[in-house]
């Protein structure tokens, strides 16, 4: 077996000390193998990275969003509010007693957009979190460290005066004022909702504090000032609290909560980062499982890698073992060749994940603030902690991977090993575990899919969704053996004389193959699946915006992502719109975050009347909702989404508790409706219920049903004339809204497939690697086959096709694989991460092209072993003894 | 003008918050120049201080939103039954910042509140302070334009009217260790500053405000000093003063007294030190004894500093003793600061340095000894004169 290869002989070599036995046995071989190692390390390094990547990018969202929050509650211990709404400020008159506990601060709180002239090009516009406080009252709570240029400026009242006595000066972060080039003086103009109001900037924060952990995305204004820009007069968001030294602050929160008027709500600042993190905890779960499946891919490889070694080393095992070398000293051998494998993907894998979260960090976020938070996530260093995640998770599953391996190594008896007829065809038989795993692999995902969730997360989906992938890893082998059982004479009549070689080689090289082909197989199930899953889900979202989007002309404020935001469009503006002769009704929808059984949810509110007159509603549960929703109209009846009540186990008839400014106060569900735009949980209320409830509020966004016969672009244009450029309001067309939509849900999963893309790659880096080894193994057979007459191109032809058969075959069980991968994820794990109903839709087209490309792709890999092979001459027969 | 140097030069305790006020007169005119285009000056012009106003009380014991500043002063000397004695000073400032801001918002600020709450506690030698800065907002400080209601946060006076009108005092530190709640009655009616409560401050006409002083009441009470509670009974002192003009340079800063001897005579006196060194012609004084009040012009007194104490923390260096002689009315006086630190430094909020603090006083009228105690006040001793603090 060993005679091609030019190395001397290791029985001359062989030193009794371990480490020059591993120099010599293993080091010299990964040397000699430069390319399957390199392969093993970068799949390694991929999976790591990945893992990595993830992890980062995961804590950069959350994380930029709690520190925010810490820099922003400062020195607070309490904070007093009613949720969505904010503090009626002249309940707070009732509040004196607040002081016996400390110091109290009244806050805005709000995410506003500033536009910044610019020479010649449009405007620059940003979002960022406006702090409205009273400085005279705030500054125990938190540091407004005011400076000139590079120097601190002493910060006394007088430093902030202007900001008490001008109603237009804000005071921005350095950070941001260097990013605009903006100086003391300058002009700004924020835009909240439909108003714009022309600011100056009279200070400038250093970067610390609130200015540092939102990227500089921060604004101060006077209470006063911010309340009057952001249209919030006579309501304060929330009242905070600093105790006085010495008061514990449980039992402040509980006296303050039994002492508050029914309606404002007594909470830590750290509660609401609580929230937040739980309301992302699925969506974050799902990335890290994902990210495991490439580490798979590369745990296989390493699997891979270490079998190969040992097969193709029997003998010399067995020399081994016949000098005496232990047993454990074989598997330390070769779990030392595993070692030094994710040793070196570790410590690539590492700072390669910290490149891909910049990436990553940006499809995510994007995707976190469209539907969570507003969150400004940027990618924190490479600390030694990830360093350390990234060796804690590659090490040992290496060492796992190869522990198979490397112990059926040990288990060979002198005597078997040196044999040489005890080779690779006694294991070339179908073994009964070669089927028996597989199968109780899937019956274990048949079953772990029946299990709910825990804690509100898929943990069993999750682990169905593995046993499902190992079990198709492990079927390789059984697949392999059928086709060669069956597909012989298929290959011989489609492929000639190629077709036939290439089936009796891949034939008789089952065990090797299956390892890479397993890897293959396993990404390209996972790849199937989740283009089965995104496919539905996609169609299912085309259906729901068909059938739901009725309105010809959608009117929004600037910041209108799904993401709730109160209030927004005036009367005067709807008075304008309702104007036009055109415009046939109008429907107005608000939202507001409220937290809910530990989350967050929204609490928004429709015209019940306009909607049920137009219709576009998709109820689960009663499946005909009107009724049900034109009770509501009047009482105290609410419509939730699906995902609302899936997630508090809540069916039409039940009653929900909400907090109002009044208490809690309970809500009957009339009807249950299909809704996607976010997995948060919608509770809807007619607006006369909601003003009833909440005060009056004005809608954030207008939905215009026009005249028959009416051009919308033309009335869009026309509303855009009469509304002048003052009122910053967007009008949107029923088609791009569309397209809008499906874009947003496209970003979505942009980083979903860019992971498969990685796995998939991989796997086929490692099969190409697995493919030349054969040929190197193989250069007497080619040789030979040169001997009778087959020339180069043929040669290499039959190198080409044995790839694109090995591929057709792994996408083949990639497919079925896939198809049962993507029903534990439409139906398993996505129903208990995000609660969503998602039809199911077979991506045809898709599946069609991803199988020709990935036969096309693993033929392509074939390409770089079949030049060689055509390059081998009679002299490398010469081994033939 | 018998008294045209008013009070606002010597301005007590309201240094660190004229500040503020001296700062808010350039920002608010800052305001102003933007609101021309309202075509309305009258919205932002203040009241001036009118020599034709004649006060009455207990109407203007209130505030008079009109004009920029006012205060509404208290200080006192207080004995626990126990022995202990106690100096007091409490102070609500009102400084006018926008007389009619644009901005409806309730938060919008009119007006800024300030209070200064010591207590010098004699016998352990202890000065405490605490400070409040607050915008009306929802009404978490004010002050009545009705009756005398004065509020900060918590602290307070109120004037309780009626046959026998009472004032009541209280405040608390946010730590709770350092509080009053005193009872202040009135002995005699209010006594008018200047020519019949008006008083020329500067060249400019205008440039005056409205002063008037209750020199004595009579208190009783409690005090929470370190945590520890005491009922004090003593003498109060009472200043209202209202106007809108400010200090002029080449100020230095001021000696102010007030003081309440035993056979009950009391007296306010005061001398402004001039950037040069010289006092400046309108240090002005009123002694006020049975037989009514008598204002005293520069050259009917002297004031001459004895002793100093050097701060430790900003290094000032001020006379705690001094000698007054007011040879017309053959007063000789000697004056001792009761505790040699009783600096404030207001911190945050200003950053400005002064002392204010409890005094003893012996002496002789005609001749005959005389005894009592009273309050002092020393500015521009730390950091800049003045004149430039106040621009």
């Amino acid at each position: 077996m060993t005679a091609g290869r030019p190395s001397p002989s290791p029985a001359a070599r062989v030193s009794p000390a371990p480490a020059g036995l591993f120099r010599t046995f293993i080091a010299r071989n990964l040397r000699q193998q430069p390319l399957r190692s390199a392969a093993t390390v970068a799949s390694l390094a991929v999976g790591v990275a990945v893992v990595v990547a993830i992890q980062l990018s995961n804590a950069s969202s959350v994380r930029g969003f709690s520190t925010a929050l810490d820099a922003l509650a400062g020195r607070t211990s309490l904070e007093l509010t009613v949720p969505g709404v904010g503090l009626d400020e002249t309940r707070l008159a009732n509040l004196g007693w607040l002081r016996e506990y400390g110091l109290v601060s009244p806050v805005i709180d709000a995410d506003v957009l500033l536009e910044i002239a610019t020479d010649g090009a449009a405007p620059a516009l940003e979002a960022v979190r406006l702090l409205g406080v009273d400085i005279l009252r705030d500054r125990p709570f938190r540091d407004y460290p005011l400076v000139d240029g590079d120097a601190p400026r002493l910060v006394t009242t007088q430093g902030f005066l202007d900001l008490l006595t001008d109603p237009r000066a804000v005071i921005l972060t350095r950070p941001f004022t260097l990013r605009h080039g903006l100086a003391v003086g300058d002009p700004v103009t924020l835009v909240a909702g439909e108003r714009t109001v022309s600011l100056r900037v009279t200070g400038i924060l250093g970067d610390e504090g609130p200015a540092r952990v939102l990227d500089g995305n921060f604004a101060l204004m006077d209470i006063a000032a911010a309340q009057w820009a952001v249209g919030r007069l006579g309501r304060v968001d929330r009242v905070d609290v600093r105790l006085a030294d010495g008061v514990d602050v449980a039992r402040a929160e509980r006296e303050m909560a039994a002492r508050v008027p029914p309606g404002i709500l007594v909470r830590r600042p750290s509660s609401r980062g609580a929230e937040v993190e739980r309301m992302l905890r699925a969506f974050q779960f799902n990335l890290t499982a994902l990210s495991l499946i490439a580490l798979l891919v590369g745990l296989f490889l390493v699997y891979n890698t270490v079998s190969v070694s040992v097969i193709t080393r029997r003998s010399e095992i067995g020399l081994l073992r016949t000098l005496g070398v232990a047993r454990r000293a074989v598997v330390g051998l070769f779990l030392g060749e595993a070692a030094a494998l994710a040793v070196l993907g570790c410590a690539l894998g590492a700072p390669l994940g910290w490149l891909l979260a910049h990436g990553a960090v940006r499809l995510t976020s994007s995707t976190v603030s469209q539907f969570w938070i507003a969150s400004s996530a940027t990618v924190p260093p490479l600390e030694p902690r990830m360093v350390g995640l990234a060796f804690a998770v590659g090490l040992p599953l290496a060492l796992v991977a190869a522990a198979a391996p490397a112990l059926e190594a040990a288990r060979l008896t002198p005597l078997a090993a040196v044999r040489r007829d005890d080779d690779l065809d006694a294991r070339a038989r179908l073994s009964r575990r070669s089927v028996a795993g597989p199968l109780a692999l899937f019956a274990a995902g048949a079953w772990l899919a029946a299990q709910g969730p825990v804690g509100g997360l898929p943990v069993f989906g999750m682990l169905a969704a593995l046993a499902v992938v190992l079990g198709a890893g492990m079927a390789m082998p059984a697949v392999l053996f059928c086709f060669r059982r069956w597909c012989g004479a298929a290959m011989a009549r489609w492929l000639r004389v190629e077709g036939r070689l290439a089936h009796a080689n891949l034939g008789s090289a089952i065990p090797r193959l299956s390892i890479s082909v397993a890897a293959l197989a396993v990404s390209l199930a996972m790849m199937t699946a989740i283009a089965i899953m995104v496919g539905s889900f996609r169609e299912t979202v085309v259906y729901w915006v068909g059938q739901t989007l009725q309105a010809d002309l959608f009117v929004s404020t600037a910041r209108g992502s799904p993401a709730a935001e109160r209030g927004g469009i005036s009367a005067a503006t709807e008075a304008v719109i309702a104007g036009h002769p055109a415009v046939e009704a109008i429907d107005g929808f608000m939202g507001m975050d409220v937290p809910y059984g530990g989350s967050t949810i929204t609490v928004g509110a429709g015209r019940f009347a306009t909607r049920l007159e137009r219709g576009g509603l998709l109820f689960k549960d009663p499946a005909d909702g009107t009724a049900a929703m034109s009770s509501a109209i009047g009482r105290d009846r609410v419509v939730v989404s699906e995902a609302f009540s899936l997630k508090y186990d809540a069916g039409a008839g039940d009653e929900v508790q909400l907090p109002t400014p009044a208490g809690p106060t309970p809500f009957e569900v009339a009807a249950v409706y299909f809704d996607y735009s976010s997995d948060r949980g919608l509770v809807v209320m007619d607006a006369g219920t909601f003003e009833r409830h909440f005060g009056p509020e004005r809608p954030s966004g207008l939905t215009l049903y026009l005249a028959s016969g009416a051009d919308p672009q033309t009335v869009r244009d026309e509303l855009n004339a009469a509304l002048g450029p003052e009122r910053r309001l967007f009008i949107t067309t029923n088609a791009a809204l569309r397209a809008a939509v499906l874009r947003v849900f496209d970003a979505t999963f942009a980083i979903t497939y860019a992971l498969e893309v990685i796995a998939v790659g991989v796997s086929l880096f490692g099969m190409a690697a697995t493919l030349l080894t054969l040929v190197l193994e193989r250069r007497r057979e080619i040789a030979m086959l040169r001997l009778v007459g087959a020339d180069s191109g043929q040669l290499r032809r039959l190198i080409v096709v044995e790839a694109g058969v090995l591929g057709a075959l792994t996408q083949a069980v990639g497919l079925v694989v896939g198809l049962a991968l993507s029903l534990i994820l439409i139906y398993v794990i996505n129903v208990q991460s995000f609660g969503w109903t998602i039809q199911f839709h077979l991506p045809v087209g898709f599946l069609a092209q991803a199988t020709v490309a990935i036969v096309a792709a693993a033929a392509l890999a074939g390409l770089y072993p079949a030049r060689l092979a055509a390059r081998f001459e009679l002299g490398d027969a010469g081994g033939i003894s | 003008m018998r008294r045209q140097a008013g009070g606002w030069r010597r301005a007590r305790g309201v240094v660190g918050a004229a500040v503020v006020a001296g700062a808010l007169v350039a920002s608010g005119e800052q305001v102003a120049g933007q609101e021309e285009s309202r075509g309305d000056a009258d919205r932002t012009a203040w009241k001036s201080a009118d020599p034709g106003y004649t006060l009455s009380f207990p109407r203007d014991h209130a505030a008079h939103p009109g004009h920029r500043i006012e205060w509404w002063y208290y200080t006192g000397n207080l004995h626990a039954s126990g022995g202990r004695r106690f100096g007091y000073q409490l102070t609500f400032f009102r400084f006018g910042v926008d007389l009619q801001p644009v901005n409806p918002s309730r938060w919008a600020v009119r007006d800024l509140y300030m209070a200064h709450f010591a207590v010098t506690d004699v016998e352990n030698r202890g000065h405490h302070v605490a400070e409040r800065l607050n915008r009306a907002g929802i009404g978490w400080a004010g002050a009545s334009t009705e009756t005398l209601h004065v509020w900060n946060d918590g602290w307070s006076v109120t004037l309780e009217e009626g046959d026998s009108p009472v004032h009541r005092l209280t405040a608390t530190s946010d730590d709770g260790g350092l509080a009053l709640d005193l009872r202040l009655d009135p002995v005699g009616p209010p006594v008018l500053h200047g020519v019949n409560g008006f008083s020329q401050k500067g060249a400019e006409v205008g440039n005056a405000s409205h002063y008037y002083s209750l020199t004595r009441l009579r208190t009783t009470g409690r005090l929470v000093v370190d945590g520890e509670v005491a009922d004090v009974r003593g003498l109060s002192w009472m200043d209202h003063e209202f106007g809108t003009s400010f200090l002029e340079p080449a100020q230095a800063g001021w000696d102010w007294f007030s003081i309440q001897l035993e056979d009950g005579t009391d007296l306010m006196v005061y001398v402004m030190r001039r950037t040069d060194g010289a006092r400046d012609p309108r240090s002005s004084g009123t002694l006020v004894s049975r037989a009514g009040a008598a204002h005293l012009r520069v050259d009917d007194y002297r004031l001459t500093p004895g002793r100093r104490w050097t701060s430790p923390s900003s290094g000032a260096a001020y006379p705690v003793t001094w000698r007054i002689e007011i040879p017309p009315h053959g007063l000789d006086l000697e004056v001792t600061a009761a505790v040699d630190a009783q600096e404030l430094e207001t911190g945050r909020s200003t950053g400005v340095t002064y002392w204010e603090g409890a005094i003893d006083v012996r002496g002789t009228r005609d001749g005959v000894p005389v005894a009592g105690s009273g309050y002092l006040e020393m500015t521009g001793y730390a950091g800049a004169p003045m004149s430039t603090v106040l621009r």
